[in-house]
């Protein structure tokens, strides 16, 4: 995955309307109609909000008829998480080696 | 998804044990680090009062990360919030800044709950060269493990 890419990801992750919309999407595919009832927002915010996840490669946009359909991307976004469970890693080994020194420092210590 | 790490861990140790892990600078030089990577004693210097340092340098293979962290917030046994900033990451021209937040419950029986968030990890902090440079020390830190 390209670096600017991975920072594009972070950007339209950081707003709380994209967020929420592609939890929505989550559940299934949705026209613009359909996102725009429940966020109570004007129809070209959502599809500005739309554009900036596309971009980002989260969304991808297809038009069946007269209606233009979101559909959730994992890929991207699995990505983006893999990268902050190296993080996660990095603690998670640290916690063992700390829950060994402190059996270490109390020897005595006996689990129930 | 959430700009922020968290992790919950419990240790079978009291709070003021698990506390002192963290802040005494001849512990925290023993086990902080994945295996294959160290952080020298000489390197750590710990100041656990509000405007004070945690600093220490991350060592690996080829790799020699300075990491100085601000306390803004301290309760002794009980938080430890800093505002962290790790620099000499291979490949990074700057530095990454997150903040990180250590929360310790008393859990009974002698056993301490361990509450950890790190982040926002967000559009500034990931530049080009910092991914590269934290996915390259990481690859080195996986052939270790």
């Amino acid at each position: 995955m390209a670096d600017d890419r991975l920072s594009m990801i972070f950007g339209a992750l950081a707003d709380p309307t994209r967020r929420a919309i592609l939890a929505r999407l989550a559940d299934g595919e949705a026209t613009v109609t359909e996102l725009t009832t429940p966020f109570s927002i004007s129809m070209p915010a959502i599809s500005r909000h739309l554009k900036v996840l596309e971009r980002a490669g989260l969304i991808a946009r297809s038009r069946s008829g007269q209606h233009l359909s979101s559909t959730l991307q994992p890929g991207p976004l699995q990505e983006a998480t893999e990268w902050m469970e190296r993080y996660r890693r990095f603690w998670d080994a640290s916690f063992d080696r700390l829950d060994a020194h402190l059996r270490q420092a109390a020897p005595g210590k006996e689990r129930q | 998804m959430s700009q922020y790490i968290e992790i919950t861990r419990i240790f079978d140790a009291p709070r003021e044990v698990v506390y002192r892990a963290f802040t005494d600078p001849d512990q925290l030089a023993q086990w902080f680090g994945p295996v294959g990577c160290w952080v020298p004693r000489e390197s750590v210097d710990v100041d656990p009062r509000v405007g004070g340092h945690l600093r220490f340098v991350m060592t690996a293979p080829d790799v020699t990360s300075p990491v100085d962290a601000t306390f803004t917030e301290v309760a002794e046994n009980e938080l430890l919030v800093a505002a962290m900033e790790a620099s000499g990451i291979p490949g990074v021209a700057g530095s990454i800044r997150v903040e990180l937040r250590l929360e310790f419950h008393d859990e009974g029986d002698g056993k301490t709950r361990l509450e950890l968030r790190q982040g926002p990890f967000a559009t500034g902090q990931l530049g080009s060269d910092t991914r590269s440079g934290w996915e390259s020390s990481f690859t080195k830190l996986d052939a270790l493990l």
